[in-house]
């Protein structure tokens, strides 16, 4: 704890000379000091109880929790978007399920609650994220090209033919913070679960393997869950006659 | 031969009567003409042709097939639409006129459809950007024939025209009637437009069919006191 509070007291010379030089960060940064202080704390807290969970059907219902509540922020974000709360736990669930899975099935992580919860996580809110981002581009372009859209339809395209490009377009949206994330690692920043494998002793061999599995299933469960998105969601934007419901 | 036939059709978009109880009968090989002021519904009742949009409740017939039973890929191959902002996609024109031919894996020689719609060959190649609204009306039209449709649906294909571009999009469209067999369903607020163009009329005023008949029937002896006003220009 002590070292927590010397740490604590850089943040409050940081502080004291925002005060000297007027520079009006004062209260955000002792607010923010306070606030992870007691979050971190609180996660801790959590993280802990959820280790002590040793049952695989605890963690199960606690990653569907997470899923579901990642799926409700994801239609938060594209509330325009129709069904956007069920694409989104279907997308979220299947990419999640799948890649934690195949990871189990080929032991590459066991079900003990240290590698199932952090690591679920870490996939539920990566792939929250792309599948908002897919929602809310693939609604605005719809949105924006419904005319031209119909101009294909009139011309016999199918719903599918009809969308395609808008499809493609939302896909490389929703891929472009992972694949950036593949591009930069280990170049610009170290990513957080090998620095705190580093910073926990691990070798950094040892650590950069870790972080490539984490990379890996990362980016499997946003291209499944986008994949699945690219085949279903433009289906609720045409009537069974394949016309528009916009 | 009658080529539509509609009964009792109401159309109801968030709650509000788009089209009431609209029953008429349209003809094949004519240019029948759906005219009416602005907002009256009558871009709706050609929508329901195609099956862009399908009524809320009424019976429709293509050919005596009752329309819901004709699978929609195979009715928007016999039934072409040109809507009233002329959208070209892709990089060049041609590409306009390929898209209906790959889609149903036809063969199609574009020069001879561009033809059809009197633009000169080195169109095709151009950008879509760099041509007039007028010749881009004109590619539309020669998209929609690739398919060698039984009809033409046109929204206002002429609204966003000056006026000689105009009178050359109606003789055209007069030509394909006359030349090619197409049956002309044409959608229009301009009632000098349906003068010209048309063999019968429907007028249609809030949603509402007023009256029916054939276009010198309905110029010069008009049976409703709508029609009257519509020809005063007292509805607009």
């Amino acid at each position: 704890m002590i070292k927590v509070f010397i740490a604590g007291g850089l943040v409050a010379i940081a502080i004291i000379l925002a005060f000297i030089q007027k520079i009006g960060i004062v209260k955000d940064l002792s607010f923010g000091a306070v606030r992870s202080f007691i979050q971190l704390i609180a996660v801790g807290y959590i993280i802990q109880f959820v280790f002590d969970l040793k049952g695989v059907l605890y963690q199960s219902l606690l990653l569907f929790i997470m899923v579901l509540i990642a799926s409700y922020t994801s239609r938060g974000r594209a509330k325009k978007s129709p069904h956007a709360f069920l694409l989104s736990l279907i997308s979220i669930f299947t990419g999640t399920f799948i890649t934690l899975g195949v990871m189990l099935l080929m032991r590459i992580i066991t079900t003990e609650p240290k590698f199932l919860i952090p690591l679920g996580g870490m996939i539920i809110g990566n792939t929250m994220n792309a599948v908002s981002i897919f929602l809310e581009r693939f609604y605005n372009e719809f949105k924006e090209r419904k005319n031209l859209i119909e101009v294909f339809l009139s011309l016999g395209a199918s719903p599918r033919e009809a969308s395609k490009e808008l499809v493609k377009k939302s896909v490389k949206t929703a891929m472009i913070p992972i694949t950036n994330i593949m591009k930069i690692v280990g170049i610009i920043q170290l990513p957080g679960a090998m620095t705190g494998m580093i910073l926990a002793g691990a070798s950094p061999l040892e650590a950069a393997k870790i972080q490539i599995i984490v990379i890996y299933m990362l980016s499997a469960s946003v291209a499944i869950a986008i994949s699945l998105l690219a085949l279903i969601s433009y289906r609720f934007y045409f009537t069974p006659s394949a016309a528009l419901r916009l | 031969m009658i080529l539509y036939k509609l009964s009792s059709v109401t159309k109801i978009k968030s709650g509000k009567k788009i089209l009431d109880n609209i029953s008429c009968e349209i003809d094949k090989g004519k240019i029948f003409v759906i005219m009416g002021p602005s907002g009256s519904g009558k871009t709706t009742l050609l929508r329901l042709l195609n099956r862009l949009e399908d009524p809320s409740e009424g019976e429709m017939f293509f050919n005596g097939e009752d329309i819901k039973k004709i699978d929609v890929r195979e009715l928007r191959k016999k039934v072409a639409m040109v809507f009233q902002i002329p959208l070209l996609f892709g990089e060049k024109a041609v590409d306009n006129i390929l898209y209906p031919a790959k889609l149903y894996k036809i063969e199609v020689n574009p020069e001879e459809v561009i033809e059809l719609v009197g633009l000169k060959r080195d169109i095709l190649n151009q950008k879509i950007d760099s041509v007039s609204v007028g010749q881009a009306q004109r590619i539309a039209i020669a998209r929609s024939l690739v398919l060698n449709p039984d009809v033409l649906l046109l929204d206002e294909p002429t609204s966003a025209l000056d006026f000689s571009s105009k009178i050359e999009i109606e003789n055209l469209i007069k030509d394909l009637n006359k030349n090619l067999g197409i049956s002309i369903i044409f959608v229009t607020h301009d009632l000098e437009q349906a003068k010209r163009m048309g063999d019968r009329a429907v007028l249609i005023v809030e949603g509402k069919k007023i009256e029916e008949g054939s276009i010198p029937e309905m110029f010069e002896n008009p049976r409703s006191s709508e029609l009257k006003k519509f020809l005063k220009g007292e509805l607009k």
